[in-house]
């Protein structure tokens, strides 16, 4: 079973919500997991909580990342913090990947520090899973993202080489085995979006191994038309923010109605199961963590404000994705468009 | 010519452990109606042990009698003495030796109208183990190894409070009626306590944590209880303490290797947990590990680092044992412990009972 290192100090619920995640994962899993932190305090925390300590050691690390901190000064002066020691760690071979829930600037500048770049991959992508509609049965109720803000701006080059480890991801972890490739776009016409846009249009197209479904605007996101969504990190960070923030608002205007009406209160409560559903799907703690592709080594970044759960399944989907051996096939998706 | 005597070593006195059977030796569930009837009708070979507990108690026999010194082993058991045999069947198929066994006479109870005495075994088990001290060797230190799913840990620090004379029949009375325990119990409980008071024997008391019940829980007990996920740690703080040898807490990290499909990586785990947890000190962890590692149950040391990389382990390796040694110190404080705040968290109901009446 793959060893994941776990950064405890990472993330606005640091440490009590990390260390009961990874926990969590002790008691149901064979994944054994390296906590990096303040080892008294990560310790606190576990002995108030059932785990099973043959697949949890600690890492003490005495410094850490705030939430708000300056990256590239935290990088300079932080060497000792809980999300560096613990991407050492992965380096040093100690444990297969690394999952955090800190400071995403830092989690960035820190794996492109520490760790290598797939061979002729230019730039890292922060790839994220979010719940859309579905169009046939069978189909997975997530997308997938790339880039979620890791690269701001993008050239053409960029943008094809996230397409392809987006599609070598989503291939070893959603099994699909030959995911739907769009291109966020202002229209559906290949000449649309500027140089950029246009180039990486032409050459996503060329790619057989590719199945490359065009141009996809922004109705098109929460539908199935694509299972891997490509875009610049600048507008992967607002799609994403713009998905949580709608699911957010379903949420406060429900209980809104209900407040005001009472038959809006008993129409509610009918349709209870079929809103539960809609939580879930649009409950980004069920879906771990966002994967930073493109270097040989993997990292799971998790939501700030991720709770036990988030970190649990962010563990799970790091171990499946060490196991599945994704940095392999993405490298390999790489070398064969080379 | 002055000639040399050779001193001998002063005999080490008896050893008496004292083990509870479900959860703790065997891999009883009875959480259903239907369970409890399987378990009821099972054959000795239907039993489940719990993963090392066989090998602990042979190795706990074996390191006694290299050291010269007896070691009883009996169990006290709630279960009713119709499953007796199939009992004694399991212990016979896994070679455990034994020098006793005491069931809960369950059938007596029902014909008395002692309902509540079914599910109550608090009075059953101090009585029998006080009637058990009694029998043994006056000088005996005792063992205890319980499990975290009914009273273990508070019976067995009532008994070794009550058997060194730091609570005295005034103060446990009133905990016992909270508890609910049969007066007639409570009172045969206080006069067997009379008797054996005096020697503070009780040395450990160990509880597997088979429901996996945080540790935390068991802060409120003192050092002397230590909440154990394995019966691997169990057998890395008795060979701390000095009644096992390396090797024997080898034998019992095999077993669980073996037939457990325990990891080596798992069981150094499992040891670290210990030592963070203040229950083992680091210097003991170490010399354990020493010898551990040859012996194939612990993972082989990863090649040997550069220079540089030696000296910033051994700062680690430094700084981890000034932590570890923090924690042990703040654990290990005695203190009297308070069966007041032990009963409002684990019996809320009886607290409040007791409140109401009052």
């Amino acid at each position: 079973m793959p060893t994941i290192a776990v950064d405890a100090m990472g993330g606005d619920h640091a440490p009590g919500e990390i260390v009961r995640g990874v926990a969590q994962v002790s008691l149901t899993t064979d994944i054994e997991c390296l906590l990096v932190g303040d080892e008294r305090r990560i310790q606190d925390v576990l002995e108030s909580v059932p785990y099973n300590p043959e697949h949890i050691s600690i890492v003490h690390a005495r410094d850490v990342v705030g939430m708000a901190d300056d990256p590239h000064e935290a990088l300079k002066t932080r060497k000792d913090a809980s999300l560096f020691v613990g991407i050492r760690a992965v380096v040093d071979g100690r444990a297969g990947a690394m999952v955090s829930a800190g400071n995403t600037g830092a989690a960035v500048l820190g794996c492109a520090r520490h760790f290598r770049l797939i061979k002729g991959i230019k730039r890292a992508a922060l790839a994220s899973v979010y719940p859309r509609s579905t169009e046939y049965a069978g189909q997975d109720p997530l997308a997938l993202l790339v880039d979620a803000g890791a690269t701001v701006r993008c050239d053409a080059d960029e943008l094809v080489q996230f397409a392809l480890m987006g599609s070598a991801y989503a291939r070893r972890i959603s099994k699909v085995p030959s995911p739907r490739v769009g291109l966020v776009n202002m229209g559906s016409e290949e000449t649309k979006g500027g140089d950029a846009l246009v180039d990486a249009y032409r050459r996503l197209r060329r790619i057989p191994a590719l199945n490359f479904v065009g141009n996809v605007e922004g109705h098109d996101l929460v539908r199935g038309r694509a299972d891997v969504i490509v875009c610049e990190g600048f507008v992967g960070n607002v799609v994403l923010k713009l998905v949580e923030g709608v699911a957010e608002v379903f949420g406060d205007v429900a209980r809104a109605a209900a407040q005001r009406r009472v038959s809006w209160r008993l129409g509610l409560a009918l349709l209870s199961r079929e809103l539960e559903r809609l939580r879930e799907l649009t409950d980004y703690t069920q879906y771990g963590g966002s994967p930073i592709l493109g270097f040989e080594q993997l990292f799971i970044k998790c939501h700030g404000r991720s709770n036990a759960r988030a970190v649990a399944n962010a563990v799970k989907v790091a171990a499946k994705a060490v196991r599945d051996r994704v940095p392999a096939e993405i490298a390999d998706a790489v070398a064969l468009f080379r | 010519m002055r000639r040399l005597r050779r001193r001998t070593p002063p005999a080490l006195p008896p050893l008496l452990c004292r083990w509870d059977l479900d959860k703790t030796y065997l891999r009883s569930e009875f959480d259903s109606l239907r369970q409890l009837l399987r378990t009821a009708f099972e054959r000795g070979e239907d039993k489940v042990d719990v993963p090392g507990v066989a090998a602990l108690i042979k190795a706990i026999k074996a390191a006694a009698e290299r050291r010269g010194r007896g070691a009883l082993v009996h169990f006290v058991s709630a279960s009713p003495p119709q499953i007796g045999r199939a009992i004694r069947d399991k212990l016979a198929l896994d070679g455990v030796p034994y020098d006793g066994i005491v069931f809960k006479n369950q059938l007596a109870n029902i014909r008395r109208g002692k309902l509540r005495n079914l599910r109550e075994h608090v009075g059953f088990k101090l009585v029998e183990l006080f009637r058990g001290r009694l029998a043994a060797p006056a000088e005996s230190r005792e063992l205890l190894f319980g499990d975290d799913w009914e009273s273990d840990s508070l019976i067995y620090s009532l008994y070794a409070d009550l058997l060194a004379c730091r609570l005295d029949a005034d103060a446990v009375v009133p905990i016992l009626r909270r508890i609910g325990v049969d007066p007639l119990l409570v009172d045969e409980a206080v006069a067997l306590a009379g008797r054996a008071a005096g020697p503070d024997a009780v040395d450990r008391i160990f509880i597997n944590l088979e429901r996996r019940t945080p540790p935390a829980t068991f802060r409120l007990f003192g050092p002397r209880v230590v909440p154990t996920f394995n019966y691997f740690q169990t057998a890395v703080v008795l060979a701390a303490d000095g009644v096992l040898d390396a090797e024997d807490v080898a034998t019992v990290a095999r077993s669980l290797v073996e037939t457990a499909g325990y990891a080596p990586r798992g069981l150094e785990n499992s040891l670290h947990d210990l030592v963070r947890r203040g229950a083992v000190a680091p210097p003991a962890a170490e010399r354990l590990t020493a010898a551990l590692r040859p012996a194939g149950v612990l993972p082989p040391l990863a090649a040997s680092p550069g220079r540089w990389r030696r000296i910033v382990a051994t700062f680690a390796r430094l700084r981890g044992r000034r932590r570890a040694a923090d924690v042990a110190a703040a654990r290990s404080e005695p203190a009297a412990i308070d069966y007041e705040a032990i009963l409002a968290r684990l019996r809320p109901g009886a607290a409040d009972a007791e409140g109401r009446r009052a």
